[in-house]
């Protein structure tokens, strides 16, 4: 069994990749209210965006009523962009912030923290491992922490860097990683009862 | 390498770190099964990333967009209501203002009327007794008329005498009419003008 231990070289600053000038373009034109510039963020982010939600609500049509409740929420915030951070990683906040409260409202309701699919079928990438392992890895997914499962999804499956990471999850980049190995060590202990 | 430096390294995952690793692991079975389940995890989680069609999830993002807008544009239920409990507020205030307002005009106008009238009835007697005063004087000369024109002052008094009680039985009636106050000064004054007439006439007989 592997010792877990703090990493040796934790980056404490959070790192934030800036806006450009087509991000702060793109969030004036979001605040006001221009239906092209949504399209453009839904035709650019939103494959990524229904991925998110859907490894963080186990659903489809959980998955896209959050990617829905996401772009309302950028449509009211727009004009609180700061610039701090790029627009994609700002709504990428969003969206996990909106992942979070479906997820707490659920947990309110006393449902299942995350169901099947609901019969909603949907086509997964060629790849080469089989179907038992991406089963088995969504469960263990699912019985993950919120956090553990952010930073879990959005460096493995959707392949964001630590940087972005940190800042959508408001973290270091340092702890992005820590968590992430912390996770991976976790799922790796069940990783071999489960199979 | 123990295996806390493999964990250094895992954590780390970067491209170098990753070789270093896969290098250690080739003469260590114990990493070398941490790093296999390491990196089968890692190659299952990127199978997992979804695509799937959803045609019309972006209509419908549009359209609660578009929704959202126009509610922003349209007043909400609570600020309509609160526009309509302000506007009769507003409107009972200034009701209030304005009958309070009215009533004292009808007020103050009760009073100026009541006040003119009670000038019209004063002048009123004071133009009956000095009336009376000349009756008196006249009243001798008209019991016993000497003279034709005599008589029909007389005849003219008492015509105006019962005009006179007419119009003072009509204004018991109805003390604010104006129109029959004016009726009732103007006999008087023909009467008075008359007893003038009756009184000079009696002196310029006097005189022939």
């Amino acid at each position: 069994m592997l010792a877990v231990h703090f990493p040796t070289a934790v980056t404490t600053e959070i790192q934030k990749p800036g806006a450009s000038d087509e991000d702060r373009r793109l969030a004036a034109a979001c605040a006001a209210g221009e239906s092209g510039a949504f399209e453009a963020i839904y035709r650019t982010f939103g494959e990524r965006m229904k991925s998110i939600a859907l490894h963080h609500l186990g659903n489809v049509a959980d998955a896209e009523d959050a990617v829905q409740e996401a772009f309302l929420k950028v449509h009211r915030a727009a004009s609180t962009y700061s610039g701090e951070a790029a627009f994609s990683t700002w709504v990428y906040r969003i969206l996990v912030n909106t992942c979070y409260d479906v997820l707490r409202r659920r947990k309110r309701r006393r449902e299942e923290a995350l169901n099947e699919e609901e019969g909603v079928v949907f086509e997964w990438k060629a790849d080469t491992v089989d179907d038992a392992k991406r089963l088995t890895l969504r469960k263990l997914l699912a019985d993950l922490p919120e956090q553990k499962r952010t930073v879990f999804t959005l460096f493995e499956i959707e392949g964001m860097s630590h940087a972005e990471i940190a800042s959508i999850l408001g973290i270091s980049e340092g702890n992005s990683k820590w968590i992430l190995f912390a996770t991976k060590k976790q799922l790796k202990e069940r990783w071999n009862t489960n199979q | 390498m123990k295996n806390d430096h493999i964990d250094d390294l895992l954590l780390e995952g970067d491209e170098a770190s990753m070789r270093a690793a896969g290098e250690h692991a080739a003469g260590c079975a114990e990493c070398a099964a941490t790093l296999a389940a390491w990196n089968e995890i890692s190659g299952t989680a990127r199978s997992l990333r979804a695509t799937w069609q959803s045609d019309m999830l972006w209509p419908r993002i549009e359209r609660a967009l578009r929704e959202e807008r126009r509610g922003r544009s349209r007043p909400q239920f609570w600020q309509i209501a609160a526009a309509i409990a302000l506007t009769i507020s507003l409107g009972a205030g200034v009701w209030r203002v304005v009958h309070v307002r009215s009533e004292e005009a009808a007020f103050d106008r009760a009073i100026l009327r009541r006040s003119a009238l009670d000038q019209a009835e004063q002048a009123e007697k004071a133009h009956l007794q000095a009336i009376n005063e000349l009756e008196k004087l006249a009243e001798p000369k008209l019991e016993e008329p000497e003279s034709p024109l005599m008589g029909s002052y007389k005849e003219k008094l008492a015509l105006l005498d019962d005009a006179i009680a007419d119009c003072e039985t009509n204004i018991a009636r109805n003390r604010q009419n104006a129109h029959l106050r004016r009726q009732l000064l103007a006999m008087y004054s023909e009467k008075q003008k008359t007893l003038q007439d009756v009184l000079r006439e009696d002196s310029n007989v006097g005189k022939q």
